[in-house]
């Protein structure tokens, strides 16, 4: 661990530049550019709000369920699209990895790294838009737990690091990866309070709920940003454990696997 | 102390040859329930090599084709890892790895300059220093700043030079790049080389061009077939070299062809003494004795040789058309022999053929390209064929 830090620490202008290329290969050629990293969850929740609201999934009168919603959506798509890039990081890059010898975790983390800097940016919108919501009375929001979301985001970061890393070493081996993937997503997504509040889960399944790290990444955001209660502090102390676990396992197994690259190629 | 600054020890290399450009899930899965592994079929690129580098030392490496020199190269780099033994290194590494140091096509010059400077761990600040002279170096000029895919193979290859030497690593290692770029650069890279040598830098070079790698190195490594044939002085090891490339060339040059009417089933070489043998004396005699089979009665047949030297020229030939050695009618079995003496050649391995065809040259009926090598001696050491030559002074 301690040979890894230093190894990222003198390249760590690698890192820098390898974070700027992919922030700037997403957006190259598309006229919108960075808004669509704000314009891709907009639709989506306009998709969803719709449609929730035709199945009455939720009560009329529930001025807080849109910014529940909302946060819930863009903090997913963190996670979905850091997911997504980090698969193809290696393999997009066999050129360089076939070639010279650099610390190989620079390529996914970069990755993630481009995500959650998008991701910030996504948040201070969000920010504003829970601001919004508070001075003009919309809804009940109040900023007591921000202290929270430093926290949180860390922990989020580490859950996308640690899958993000396990994924693009497993591309690298079975390129069915990528399928596996998306099916795997979809069910996460909705086993996740991402669209529904967690009290609709039923409360014999709620402490099982918890394992799932995002159970507890997406309620902590909901009270850090929109000051909702915080639910059950030791379960979402047990989601975030869970995360860092992940991060510690993909680190390791990245690692172990990582000299095996080479050959598949 | 302990000098060397590369150490290699017993490494192999073996590689997977899989009929699928990847395996699948399900592939994997199968095979697991079935308890057992896919019949990959394996191919040792290395095995067993064993050599070290010392500081300040430059190594040649050469082989033919496949004998493994970039395998090497790419395991002492550090990008893939040996399947057995061991690689040490100490220092930086550099290197120019078959055409460009992992350029990214889409990035302009000078951005992948500045990546190229980052993976070797360099600041920005560092390469802002040096990009002036790899710019310079590389004669890329307004280039540098277009996207590498543009760029003509030797555009890319002064650049990946440039970058690979400017970055000044410990350790350097040029995979044949001196094949490319005109003799301007070349003997440009070849003083560029120099001076990295006399800073006593370390160095591997792999390249086809023996003159070249012959002036440059201290010591050359010559693999055969993913093993170490020998390591010793350039001069040395070029001679084995290229007397194992005449080798292998004699023996890709053997054919056997003819419409088979009359058969040649063995020839028999002597010195005049009966006993066969391949070894001759320049200025003694040659005896060959051709053994022929005619399935049919053949009209006047001509039976023919020619004497070749290791480079395929023919330098001497003859036949009993030529010589007058009629033969009216051959049926079955028989033999036929000519007589050399005394031989003329220079001292060397030559090759022989010998034909058997039609008078008027039409047909073939058999014909023995090169099937025969035999080493002559001489105590002279004149030069191509011998004439009587007696010199003398006013």
């Amino acid at each position: 661990m301690w040979k890894l830090l230093k190894d990222l620490n003198t390249h760590r202008d690698l890192l820098g530049i390898m974070v700027g290329r992919n922030l700037k290969i997403r957006y190259k050629r598309s006229v919108l550019g960075f808004f669509w990293s704000l314009l891709n969850p907009l639709f989506f929740i306009l998709i969803y709000a719709i449609f929730l609201k035709i199945l009455k999934c939720y009560r009329a009168d529930d001025l807080l369920f849109l910014p529940m919603l909302v946060t819930g959506v863009i903090t997913w798509q963190f996670l979905s699209m850091c997911l997504n890039d980090s698969l193809n990081s290696i393999l997009g890059n066999s050129n360089l990895v076939a070639r010279s010898v650099f610390p190989r975790i620079i390529l996914p983390m970069s990755m993630s790294i481009a995500n959650l800097v998008n991701f910030l940016f996504s948040l201070v919108i969000l920010f504003g838009y829970a601001a919004f919501l508070k001075v003009g009375g919309f809804a009940p929001v109040h900023f007591h737990h921000l202290w929270l979301l430093p926290a949180v985001i860390l922990t989020h970061f580490a859950l996308c690091l640690g899958l993000g890393l396990i994924l693009s070493a497993l591309n690298v081996f079975f390129r069915d990866t990528e399928h596996v993937v998306g099916v795997i997503l979809l069910a996460w997504f909705f086993l996740t309070p991402v669209i529904y509040y967690l009290e609709m889960i039923p409360v014999m399944y709620q402490r099982l709920a918890f394992l799932n790290p995002m159970t507890g990444i997406v309620t902590a955001y909901r009270t850090a940003i929109l000051g909702a209660d915080i639910i059950a502090p030791r379960l979402t102390l047990m989601s975030f454990g869970v995360a860092w676990l992940v991060c510690i396992a993909g680190i390791a197994f990245f690692q172990k696997i990582e000299k095996r690259f080479v050959d598949e190629f | 102390m302990n000098d060397a600054v590369i150490t290699v020890q017993g490494v192999g290399k073996r590689f997977r040859l899989k009929h699928h450009a990847s395996r699948t899930l399900k592939a994997t899965a199968l095979d697991f329930v079935r308890g057992r592994r896919r019949p990959a079929s394996e191919f040792w690129a290395l095995k067993d090599v064993c050599f070290t580098v010392k500081r300040g030392e430059t190594l040649g490496i050469i082989g033919a084709n496949g004998a493994g020199k970039s395998t090497l190269m790419a395991l002492i780099s550090g990008t893939m890892p040996p399947t057995t033994g061991t690689i040490s290194a100490t220092g930086t590494i550099s290197s120019l790895l078959e055409l460009g140091a992992g350029f990214h096509p889409e990035l302009t010059g000078r951005e992948n300059v500045f990546l190229y400077g980052a993976i070797m761990g360099l600041t920005r600040k560092q390469m802002t220093r040096r990009f002036d002279t790899i710019v310079e170096f590389s004669e890329l000029g307004k280039w540098i700043d277009e996207p590498v895919k543009h760029y003509s193979s030797g555009m890319y290859v002064r650049l990946g030079f440039a970058v690979a030497v400017e970055v000044d690593p410990d350790i350097l290692l040029i995979d044949e790049v001196l094949a490319v770029g005109d003799a301007t650069f070349q003997r440009k890279c070849l003083d560029r080389m120099k001076e990295y040598r006399t800073a006593g830098k370390t160095m591997i070079i792999i390249s086809h061009d023996l003159p070249t790698i012959t002036s440059v190195s201290d010591r050359l490594l010559f693999l055969e077939n993913g093993t170490v044939h020998g390591i010793g002085t350039p001069s040395g090891m070029v001679e084995e070299y290229q007397e194992f490339i005449r080798r292998k060339q004699a023996a890709s040059a053997k054919r056997v062809w003819g419409t088979q009417e009359v058969i040649i089933d063995e020839v028999v070489l002597d010195a005049g003494d009966g006993v066969g043998t391949d070894q001759f004396r320049c200025g003694g005699p040659l005896v060959a004795r051709i053994r022929y089979t005619a399935k049919h009665p053949v009209p006047e047949p001509v039976f023919g040789f020619a004497v070749a030297d290791i480079n395929g020229h023919v330098v001497y030939g003859n036949n009993t058309q030529i010589e007058k050695c009629d033969l009216p009618r051959i049926d079955g079995k028989g033999e036929i022999a000519f007589r050399i003496e005394p031989l003329g050649m220079s001292r060397g391995t030559y090759l022989l053929s010998f034909s058997v065809h039609s008078a008027d040259h039409k047909t073939n009926y058999f014909r023995l390209e090169n099937t025969h090598q035999i080493h002559v001696t001489a105590d002279k050491s004149f030069e191509g064929c011998f004439m009587p030559c007696r010199w003398s002074t006013k």
